[in-house]
């Protein structure tokens, strides 16, 4: 016996959290565009959606945030943070690839600062999970060793049930465990089996392609001209993406008074690596596609002993060139035979 | 024979005779519904080539990319009237010289590619006028109406909802043929003119900037609006922008290599109704 959660008891389940001073998100399919948005009730969920074409990271690390605020005076400086506000939130129906994107990242932001933007937020966040039993072409959780009921990052697992009525559910962490306990009494001990999770095909050797990144000699190979001649340069596969974590930081206002925002950047961008002087290291889009590929599988695992990719395909499924990692994998592990 | 058989017999001959150093068409994708841009450098390559209803890319962008043409050789691409017209444009405006670019033209009917007649920009005059004789879109027309028909205070609302999603990923910018600034404005940042945050100021700044940048440029290729990974419909500004263009100077763009850009000349007739 393990106990279950009920479609038609998910409703009961928002309210309950609702009233204990949770914000419910969920997948919300709404003006052309599929995110996690605030829901009240289960009606407002598109469960159904393989993925949301945005990701949770959108949550913990907005596209743009104000820092701080700034007054500069005659003789000193007036500045007041401004953090993000102290609200708890349950993520419902994460995929388990966009869910170990935050684990994935949690090093990165707590490396040698801890990013109180990232850490506040991450601690006031339940992620409960919901296994796929399906999955489309883009998929590809298996070649980078995940898996389609991957628990890593979430705080509840959520296995779909066979009979297609609810979730067998499993808590994973303390939070997990204080979530499901604050609605016991809506979830039932059930025998019903849960669905097998999706089979997704491995697409390529992850462990070749690493080996054929770690050689230095391979830095300047001719491949990344070829592989990249396509590539339009734009920011979709890194804004898009559960783990890319580049920023900007800026001033918007005048002279003395203002606000220090944080900004999503990208190393697609020419204008990532432009110096002051005009010199650009990474001066044409194949040596930055060679950088988003060595970040993700070579230097990421070896600052944090993990790859920057969770196989959520977006950067394939979503690039006006049909270009992305799986297909720049396959190719080098291919090359390394 | 098949126009895919065809156009890769032509480009092997191009490219065995040195006529051409790269012809860029489409290839198969990820997926059997997808094509992608591929670039052919030798005979043998083109077997790679293929050509469908479903290769609807305007290539043209790449022949903007930094040094391609630079070193006097051609380079063939395979075009719908949208692309050649994008050609003209960027003769016109001096990004090019249109002797250097070798068309494969072909057009999209009832979901197959058929083949236009001719290899130089100038030999597609016909099918650029039957283009502008055929009128905007209608199916766009009809989508941008429904705006036209309700409140500025409800527009707004709309267009803020929907550039309220936009992310600055600039995706529309880098597929468009007609986006070729090495420095965009909002990448002009000593000083910084445009906030490079994405919030909704931003987004609005980075749309409007945009749309003004290709009003009676934009051949309606669609690039921007299939590239925009939020689903912002930019297709029903640019529309809007060439149908302006079109009731306010009879303005078509794209229609000659030595057309005047329309925000960039005047004539003494020209209406003047926005002047106070
Ligand atoms: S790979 Fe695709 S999505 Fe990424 S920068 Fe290049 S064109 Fe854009
Ligand atoms: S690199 Fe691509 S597949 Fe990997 S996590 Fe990012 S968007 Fe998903
Ligand atoms: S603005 Fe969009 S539709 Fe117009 S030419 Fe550029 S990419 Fe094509
Ligand atoms: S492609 Fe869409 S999201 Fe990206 S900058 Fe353009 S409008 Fe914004």
């Amino acid at each position: 016996m393990t106990r279950i959660l009920l479609k038609n008891k998910l409703d009961e389940c928002i309210a309950a959290w609702r009233s204990a001073g949770f914000s419910v998100l969920a997948p919300v399919k709404r003006n052309d565009l599929s995110r996690f948005e605030e829901v009240e009730r289960s009606a407002d969920m598109a469960l159904d959606l393989q993925i949301t074409e945005r990701t949770i990271k959108d949550h913990f690390f907005p596209q743009t945030e104000p820092l701080l605020r700034y007054t500069i005076k005659k003789h000193d400086l007036d500045s007041q943070e401004m953090l993000p506000p102290d609200i708890r939130r349950v993520f419902f129906g994460v995929r388990p690839c966009d869910a170990s994107g935050l684990a994935i990242d949690d090093p990165l932001f707590g490396w040698d600062y801890k990013d109180q933007y990232w850490f506040k937020r991450r601690d006031n966040a339940v992620i409960v999970t919901i296994a796929c039993t399906t999955s489309d072409d883009f998929c590809m959780c298996t070649s980078v060793k995940l898996a389609p009921d991957s628990t890593k990052g979430s705080d509840v697992m959520l296995r779909p049930l066979q009979n297609g009525t609810g979730w067998q559910v499993e808590a994973l962490s303390d939070r997990g465990t204080a979530l499901l306990d604050s609605v016991s009494s809506i979830l039932q001990e059930s025998s019903e089996t849960p669905a097998p999770p999706a089979s997704v095909p491995v697409k390529f050797d992850v462990d070749k392609a690493m080996e054929w990144l770690a050689d230095p000699a391979n830095f300047e190979s001719h491949f990344w001209k070829e592989i990249s001649l396509r590539c339009i340069g734009c920011g979709s596969c890194t804004f898009l993406c559960p783990t890319c974590h580049c920023f900007d930081i800026q001033d918007e206002g005048d002279t003395y008074t203002g606000i220090r925002r944080k900004n999503w950047d990208s190393c697609s961008f020419t204008m990532f690596t432009m110096h002051t002087s005009g010199h650009n290291p990474r001066n044409t889009q194949s040596t930055r596609w060679r950088q988003r590929i060595m970040h993700k599988f070579n230097y990421y695992r070896g600052k944090f002993g993990v790859n920057s990719c969770s196989g959520c395909g977006r950067c394939t499924r979503q690039c006006p060139v049909d270009m992305g990692i799986t297909e720049t994998l396959q190719a080098i592990s291919n090359l390394q035979g | 024979m098949g126009i895919q058989v065809q156009f890769r017999k032509e480009a092997a001959e191009l490219l065995s005779s040195g006529a051409v150093k790269l012809v860029i068409g489409y290839g198969e994708g990820s997926t059997p519904e997808r094509r992608r841009p591929v670039f052919v450098r030798t005979p043998a390559e083109t077997e790679r080539l293929v050509l469908d209803g479903a290769c609807v890319a305007n290539l043209s962008t790449y022949l903007i990319s930094e040094g391609l043409l630079s070193d006097g050789k051609n380079v063939a691409v395979f075009l719908k009237p949208d692309g050649i017209r994008s050609i003209n444009i960027l003769a016109a405006e001096a990004q090019l010289n249109p002797e250097q670019v070798v068309i494969f033209g072909f057009d999209i009917e009832n979901g197959e590619a058929r083949p236009l007649a001719g290899r130089k920009a100038s030999d597609f005059t016909q099918v650029v006028e039957a283009a502008k004789a055929a009128g905007l879109s209608p199916e766009l027309q009809k989508e941008a109406e429904r705006l036209d028909h309700i409140s500025a205070a409800e527009r707004f609302e709309y267009w803020k909802e929907q550039f309220s999603k936009c992310i600055k990923c600039y995706a529309c910018r880098q597929v468009c043929p007609m986006c070729y600034c090495r420095r965009c404005i909002v990448d002009v940042n000593q000083p910084q003119w445009i906030n490079t945050s994405s919030h909704t100021l931003g987004n609005f700044e980075w749309n409007i900037v945009r749309a003004f940048h290709l009003a009676g440029r934009c051949v309606a290729c669609g690039g921007c609006d299939r590239s925009c990974p939020v689903n912002i419909p930019l297709r029903l500004i640019n529309h809007r922008m060439a149908k302006e263009v079109l009731d306010a100077f009879d303005y078509y763009a794209g229609e000659s290599t030595d057309q005047k850009p329309v925000l960039a000349t005047f004539r003494q007739d020209d209406p003047e109704t926005f002047i106070l």
